[in-house]
């Protein structure tokens, strides 16, 4: 610690502090452009100058100089208010004075300290800025006559998104901002420069005169996309969300978004949002008041009950609450076929996790990750799945110097970062290689095996997996694999990531199971720092599985519930913020599950695929009106807030719960999703103590920061079969969606408009394809057509195809296996 | 993303020279100015693809190496004239008629200021001083300088680089 004096004011800060950190903490006000928490320090603007009396003579940049004992700064001073004033007056020489039409005035650092300095009139007079602005992409502008030359936006780009959009370019008063080639921007969208903007230079196109800043109510909420849980603050006016406000101060992101997060919001403005109930009436959907769709439910609910049963599949976008109720729900319609997210995907924390560990979560936090020394990304997809949580892994890489491992079936941003060294293997084989590397760690003796049972089992097991065989499968050589056993086991804190989702169903309990064992080999399972991530696809998706919305014992999962109801032998499925005709494996068959049910009732906020077969469809709220809590995929409960009213006559699922439950004469009703929230802390024992009010703005981890795990059991589990096809089709998520929601949203639209299939240079060479021709593929009997895509990430002989658009139907092919064979047609 | 992308012709270059580059300095840790500096030696100039490739296997954006190549005087990112006029424009030069010369090159040549010929014969470049004043106006072409210049001087030297490949 040093001590020093701001102001007269004797503060005892980090010896890591700069200057402008403490007085931050001194709470002493030093103007700032070109700073920000986040990043490096820059000092590039100098409007952060003061004195320091052990440095006489000239102004020292507060942001940039570290602390020293006794130091004594002074922050205000005649001579530091001319020179800032100077700056300022330099600054807006060439700056274009557009306020009045700029969409960041009223909250533009420049604009502010322009009134502050009162800088009025300039003594310098000199050339504008006349450069063309960039509109070429639909989300964000860049008018780079409004730019003050921070560097922000270039060393965010950098230093967290590393995706490098951004860089100074030319010399002198021609010095500016651009693209390579100086081109329209065309990136992630991710918009962390449009935030980091001091001025209104690179602003969010979709809100451009649509509201002043200080008009905007802020609430702070949980983003509806995936299990990341980023705090997202929403801008709303007259009961519409317009924007998402920058916010640093909460949550788990510092402020960190994707393209999801930050453009992704627009659906639940959607005119085509569900506003009143529909009932099918000669065979026709029609708007009816609720009364009656309650008791047609009702009605149909009953005779399934007395029939031959009902099944409930649920989606992980509702709140804790809703599915504490929904599962007391389906308690009281006597059914345990209770079941979430297509039933297969997280079997990785329900049994893989499980018989290993013995819990069903990830053990870590995201924030420890940022100082590991060695990351395992299992499949590239991680950074597309949980982008905001893929940025602390840029960072651990780029700041901390971790060694970032991919284990991938196809190159992706992780591959990229710097020394990241990627296992390419062939799709499906992701466990093959996992198990090699288990048996590295053993036979080397570099394994932990005190306290650990099943070793010798496992050993017998991964005698058919030498790093020279799995090689032979895989594609990936022996020596990488020996290597990144090594590394793994070599390191003082690590991390292994794998996400899961709907498309990601295939060997999803072995790739649990593979990943935890090689966490207990290296000892980084329960230690402290180290952690084992196995993050869910959607906002909730650990909350589902915290809650239990699970087959009971004994009961049909997701699976079994879709091929009863198929073969005749279910009387009514209640599908609730699912669209499992569009998301999950193999339409044919829930094809056939939704026409052959006698009664089907779907609650969602748009009529989807799977609601237009309906018999009755429920409209219910959006993340953004509604009240409750997300558990997001590092266990931490947070608050999700009500922004706007429910459109229409819809209704948050909750209290459709609710309706449903006392029309059937049950008991199901609470004052709010406190006094559920109240219930689960005594009925769920990870939530036990956690009082609803308690839940403040960084959330509450269930089970800590690092999660005590219960076993330690190595479990020996089956590697996949090589696809044996000269093409194979292998699908997932893309950076730019999630779910199928996102397909209704303006922002992700606006980038990927359309469902495609992603080629790899080379294949696209030697079959004569090229970007945009339509293709036809065709497997297990039925083809369909996308349009193609060629860039450099794809291996030979291997396609992708994203599962998020209904109309591409991709779950025609799409069974739940790894990797499909395929044939292509022109 | 075919609605958020400008249109952009990538003009087509054999890498093999660019790849043998990087190849040599692959391991070299700020290596970026001298992989450019030789791409340019094999190109005669920074072609976009091989940018694309360096900030591939270097690992580092293009919008950096960009901001490299437009910070440097020394990278050109069209192709260049075998021939490169270097027209002095400093101060004795000036004074001696430089911009005359200057307008002469403009004429025969129908090229001005850092502008090629079609044909990639000459590039013409008005330059500070070259440290000749004694010759002033002076030229130079490639490694070549001609001094006491006036009209019909001119005519003889472009005449000679016409002749030569």
């Amino acid at each position: 610690m040093v001590n020093l004096t701001i102001d007269g004011k004797q503060i005892t800060v980090q010896k890591t502090a700069t200057i402008y950190e403490a007085a931050q903490e001194a709470g002493v006000f030093i103007p700032v452009l070109c700073y920000a928490k986040k990043l490096l320090p820059y000092g590039a603007c100098r409007v952060c100058l003061v004195e320091v009396e052990q440095m006489k003579g000239r102004l020292i940049p507060a942001c940039t100089t570290p602390v020293t004992e006794g130091m004594a700064v002074t922050t205000t001073s005649e001579e530091i208010r001319k020179v800032r004033k100077t700056v300022l007056e330099f600054l807006l020489v060439n700056h274009v004075i557009e306020c009045p039409v700029c969409d960041k005035g009223g909250e533009c650092d420049l604009q502010d300290l322009t009134f502050d300095y009162e800088v009025y009139p300039n003594r310098f007079t000199g050339e504008k800025f006349d450069l063309p602005t960039d509109e070429v992409n639909p989300l964000i502008e860049r008018n780079m006559n409004r730019c003050v030359l921070c560097g922000k936006c270039a060393r965010v780009c950098d230093e967290i998104v590393a995706y490098g959009s951004y860089s100074f370019i030319n010399r002198g008063f021609e010095t500016k901002i651009a693209t390579a080639y100086d081109r329209g921007l065309n990136c992630e969208f991710c918009g962390q420069c449009v935030s980091m903007c001091p001025v209104g230079a690179i602003l969010p196109r979709p809100f451009k005169f649509k509201a002043r800043p200080w008009q905007l109510k802020e609430v702070d909420t949980v983003c509806g996309y995936c299990g990341n849980g980023c705090t997202v603050t929403l801008g709303v006016l007259n009961e519409k969300v317009e924007t998402i406000r920058f916010n640093d101060k909460i949550g788990v992101n510092n402020g960190n978004l994707c393209v999801r997060g930050r453009f992704g919001y627009s659906y639940v403005n959607s005119d085509e949002r569900l506003q009143k109930p529909l009932l099918r009436k000669d065979g026709n959907l029609v708007e009816v008041e609720w009364k009656e769709a309650l008791d047609a439910v009702a009605e149909g609910f009953q005779k399934a009950q007395s029939g031959k049963g009902l099944g409930v599949l649920a989606g992980a976008r509702l709140t804790n609450e809703e599915l504490f109720l929904l599962k007391k729900l389906a308690g009281q319609l006597g059914t345990g076929n209770l079941d979430h997210s297509g039933g297969e995907c997280y079997k990785g924390l329900t049994e893989g996790f499980r018989e290993t560990l013995g819990v069903q979560a990830s053990t870590g936090d995201f924030p420890q990750v940022e100082d590991c020394d060695v990351i395992l990304s299992i499949r590239s997809d991680f950074y597309e799945t949980h982008p905001v949580f893929g940025m602390v892994v840029n960072q651990a890489v780029k700041r901390h110097g971790s060694k970032l491992l991919v284990l991938s079936d196809k190159k992706g941003k992780f591959t990229k970062l710097p020394g990241a060294e990627t296992l390419l293997s062939r799709p499906g084989l992701e466990v093959n290689v996992l198990n090699a590397m288990a048996g590295v760690l053993l036979d080397e003796g570099l394994a932990v095996t005190k306290d650990v049972e099943g070793i010798e089992e496992l050993k017998k097991g991964l005698a058919d997996y030498t790093p020279e065989k799995v090689a032979d499968q895989t594609g990936v050589s022996a020596d990488s694999i020996r290597d990144a056993a090594r590394k793994l086991a070599a390191a003082k804190n690590s991390a292994i990531l794998l996400a899961y989702g709907l498309p990601y169903s295939a060997h999803s309990r072995e790739l649990g199971a593979a990943a935890a064992n090689l966490a207990i080999l290296t000892g980084a399972a329960g230690r402290e720092g180290s952690g084992l991530y196995l993050c869910g696809e959607k906002a909730n998706s650990q909350g589902a599985v915290d809650l239990g919305i699970l087959p009971a014992e004994g009961a049909m999962g997701a699976r079994e519930m879709l091929r009863a109801a198929a073969a005749g032998d279910l009387s009514a499925l209640y599908v609730v913020a699912e669209d499992p005709l569009s998301s999950y494996p193999d339409r044919a068959k829930v094809e056939a599950a939704l026409e052959k049910a006698p009664f089907l009732v779907v609650q969602d906020i748009f009529l989807s695929p799977t609601a237009q077969k309906a018999d009755v469809v429920l409209p219910a709220a959006s993340f953004a009106e509604k009240e409750g809590t997300f558990t997001n995929a590092e266990r931490r409960i947070q608050r999700v807030r009500r922004g706007i009213v429910i459109p229409g006559e819809a209704k948050t699922d909750l209290s459709i719960f609710e309706m449903i439950s006392s029309r059937l004469g049950g008991q199901l009703t609470y004052t709010g999703p406190e006094a559920v929230f109240a219930e689960i802390a005594k009925e769920v024992p990870q939530y036990a103590g956690i009082e609803y009010r308690e839940i403040g703005p960084q959330g509450i981890v269930w089970g800590g920061k690092s999660l005590d795990i219960s076993a330690r059991k190595v479990v020996f589990v089956k590697g996949g079969n090589p696809v044996d096809s000269p093409i194979q089709l292998i699908t997932g998520s893309t950076l730019y969606h999630s779910g199928t929601i996102s397909t209704r949203a303006k922002g992700p639209l606006a980038v990927i408009p359309d469902p495609f299939l992603e080629f790899g240079q080379e294949d696209a060479q030697s079959l004569g394809i090229k970007e945009g021709d339509m293709v036809t593929l065709k497997s297990n009997g039925t083809e369909i057509r996308l349009s193609a895509k060629v860039d450099r990430r794809m291996p030979r002989g291997v396609v992708f195809a994203p599962y998020h658009f209904p109309s591409a139907q991709l779950n025609r092919l799409y069974k739940g296996e790894a990797a499909i064979a395929v044939e292509l047609v022109k | 993303m075919s609605s958020t992308v400008e249109n952009v012709q990538e003009e087509e270059v054999d890498l093999t020279a660019a790849n043998q580059v990087i190849d040599k300095y692959l391991n070299m840790k700020g290596a970026l100015m001298p992989v450019l500096q030789e791409i340019q030696e094999s190109y005669g100039y920074i072609p976009e693809p091989t940018v694309h490739l360096t900030a591939e296997r270097l690992n580092v954006y293009p919008s950096q190496i960009y901001g490299v190549l437009t910070f440097y005087a020394q990278f050109h990112m069209e192709p260049r004239g075998r021939y490169i006029v270097r027209v002095c424009m400093g101060t004795a030069c000036h004074v001696k008629g430089a911009g005359r010369i200057g307008d002469t090159i403009h004429e025969r040549l129908g090229i001005g200021h850092a502008e090629t010929t079609e044909d990639l014969k000459f590039t013409v470049e008005h330059v500070a001083c070259i440290g000749a004043c004694g010759m002033a106006p002076v030229i130079m072409v490639n490694e070549g300088t001609y001094g006491s210049m006036s009209v019909q001087k001119i005519d003889e030297v472009l005449a000679k680089y016409r002749e030569m490949e």
